[in-house]
């Protein structure tokens, strides 16, 4: 036969039971780290490593980037498109410049074939969006990130 | 035969032969910027070391000789180390503009520096610079990527017969250029750059379109001139970049003239008509095929009727419209049109010494073949049918009716009632015939544009319609 034990009075009350789970509650709020952050106010940093949203390397102003051709090349998405160009101050000059950034992987192969060092993916990973963006050239230019 | 041996493989040449050729026979490439096959020999680069048996230094393989006996070693030590050494000398004043050069992926300096050439440099000093002279519409001057092989100043002396590019100052100053800066005047200027090693001579019209590695490349038949040069399409996303030449020892051997190489931009002009079209008082409608085509079949049944083949269609096409013709319009006048005053394989003639021919049309002899007679003056007649590749040349029209069947350009349609859109030589396969009577084949490069159909379909459309509805 089964003996159904009755708990004792003290049992009864759970009042040892909470107490305890209190100090657990306590203990982590008081005297632990905290794991999340206040997202929009607060920011997490990122690796240097991070690889986000992309933008062109430009130094005093004038972009890095000759429209070598070589990160659509070798974009396994195939997502950047230039149109190269010529003017005045500089022989070959991407007059088109777009990446679809629905469409890229983020995989950072366009910023390691880059020999102008002028592609580059920042640490910026907010980049949600209500249509399908596709980064101009004027848009990539802006020196954002943190490389 | 004689024979020597090259790389321990003996091989059998025939006298004359220079050792880059004859070592071409048992698969040992020899690097080389200054040789090229169809110019003269100078030995500048010494890219073309060879080590020859008891021959005391390396020999240039490009002007030596092969000789019964011969052993030469193509791999060895001492050609690695002269090789290596030579790649080192030609990179000194070269600079690092292959992101931004034309030439990069198709270049010999790269090729060669990466198979022979150290990937170290040892100097830091300045390299040197110029002014690049204005080389004409044609070609890009980069004098600074030039590393004085000589082939331009030869293919000029030797192919295009017109000196005018020299090697002025010497040692480290070198300079080639134009004679007194002058723009290139040959009409063959588009191999400068072809034959340039380096990214020195680039094409104004290929300038920054797209990159080498790009392309796409279909091999194919000029249709400029009666010659057929062999040439080369390059196209990305069913757009032409370039043409440039094949080698075929037997017709254009290396080259191609600037009128061949950029002919294929009529293919791709915004104004070339597509779609098929008809005339309604003075502006032109759009209209279905069906329509178009049940005007074609009536109006090519009645008397009165001329049909005009161009000698730029292939001798498919033409038989086709023969065959066709006896049952879609029984009682036609089947003539041909290309060239005005070259309307025969007897008038037709080399234009220069070089390659160009008088005929501007491709198949002027396929259509002599097919035993279609020219038409001379002007078409007059009730219903005129123009039959056309893309470069006959109209002749004029009067007539009450007149279809325009092939690739026209919307400043050519005013000849006609409608048009109804071919295919260019880009778009179709077929055989030509070329002066000396040497049957070649076009190969499809591009896709068709629009609604254009290949004219047998038209002609079957509209031979096998009842109302618009094809029935067979």
């Amino acid at each position: 036969m089964l003996a159904i034990r009755k708990p004792g009075f003290l049992n009864r009350l759970y009042l040892i039971e909470i107490i305890r789970g209190l100090w657990i509650t306590m203990k982590n709020f008081l005297f632990h780290k905290k794991v999340t952050l206040q997202f929009p106010e607060q920011r997490r940093d990122y690796s240097g490593r991070y690889r986000g949203q992309h933008y062109i390397k430009a130094v005093n102003g004038v972009e890095n980037c000759t429209a070598c051709m070589l990160c659509p090349t070798v974009c396994p998405a195939e997502c950047i498109h230039i149109v190269a160009g010529e003017r005045d101050d500089k022989e070959k000059y991407p007059v088109k410049f777009e990446i679809d950034s629905l469409r890229c992987c983020f995989c950072g192969m366009c910023e390691e074939a880059c020999p102008k060092d002028a592609i580059k993916l920042s640490n910026i990973y907010e980049m949600s969006q209500q249509n399908r963006t596709v980064y101009e050239k004027d848009f990539l230019m802006e020196q954002r990130g943190n490389k | 035969m004689p024979k020597c041996t090259i790389d321990g493989k003996e091989v059998e040449f025939k006298a004359g032969e220079n050792l880059v050729t004859v070592a071409k026979r048992v698969g040992a490439e020899i690097p080389v910027f200054c040789y090229h096959p169809g110019l003269s020999v100078v030995a500048q680069c010494r890219m073309c070391y060879v080590e020859v048996e008891k021959m005391p230094k390396l020999q240039t393989a490009c002007s030596t000789l092969a000789a019964e006996g011969m052993v030469v070693k193509t791999q060895s030590e001492a050609v690695k180390k002269g090789r290596a050494g030579t790649m080192e000398f030609l990179l000194l004043n070269h600079p690092l503009d292959c992101p931004i050069c034309d030439k990069a992926g198709e270049c010999d300096l790269q090729d060669n520096s990466f198979g022979h050439g150290s990937e170290f440099m040892r100097h830091s000093e300045e390299r040197r610079t110029y002014v690049d002279v204005d080389m004409g519409p044609v070609i890009q001057k980069n004098m600074n990527r030039c590393i004085h092989c000589t082939r331009c100043i030869r293919f000029g002396e030797e192919v295009a017969g017109i000196h005018e590019m020299v090697a002025i100052k010497r040692g480290n100053n070198i300079d080639i250029t134009t004679i007194d800066g002058k723009q290139l005047k040959t009409e063959y200027a588009g191999n400068y750059s072809d034959i340039c090693p380096t990214g020195s001579l680039t094409l104004k019209d290929f300038r920054f379109k797209k990159r080498a590695w790009m392309l796409k490349k279909t091999a194919t038949i000029c249709e400029g001139c009666s010659k057929g040069c062999n040439m080369e399409v390059q196209q990305e996303g069913n757009v032409v970049y370039r043409c440039v030449p094949r080698e075929n020892l037997e017709i254009n051997k290396y080259w191609m003239c600037d009128e061949g190489r950029f002919n294929y931009h009529y293919v791709q002009d915004p104004s070339r008509i597509v779609s098929p079209m008809k005339r309604s008082g003075d502006s032109w409608l759009v209209s279905p095929w069906e329509e178009l085509l049940v005007n074609f079949r009536t109006d090519s049944a009645g008397t009165g009727v001329m049909l005009l083949i161009g000698t730029d269609l292939t001798l498919e096409e033409m038989k086709a419209i023969q065959e066709t013709a006896k049952a879609l319009s029984p009682r036609a006048a089947i003539l041909s049109f290309g060239t005005p005053g070259v309307e025969s394989t007897t008038q037709d003639g080399p234009r220069d010494q070089i390659l160009k021919m008088k005929s501007k049309t491709s198949n002027l002899k396929g259509a002599e073949m097919l035993g279609i007679q020219p038409l001379l003056g002007a078409a007059k007649s009730d219903v005129v049918l123009v039959f056309r590749g893309g470069r006959a040349e109209l002749p004029r029209i009067e007539a009450k009716k007149a279809y325009g069947v092939g690739v026209f350009l919307e400043k050519e349609r005013n000849h006609f009632h409608a048009i109804l859109p071919g295919l260019s030589f880009l778009e179709k396969e077929g055989t030509v015939v070329n002066h000396q009577g040497k049957e070649q084949s076009l190969k499809r490069a591009l896709l068709p544009r629009g609604k254009s159909k290949a004219i047998g379909e038209i002609l079957m459309l509209a031979l096998h319609q009842r109302n618009g509805e094809v029935t067979a």
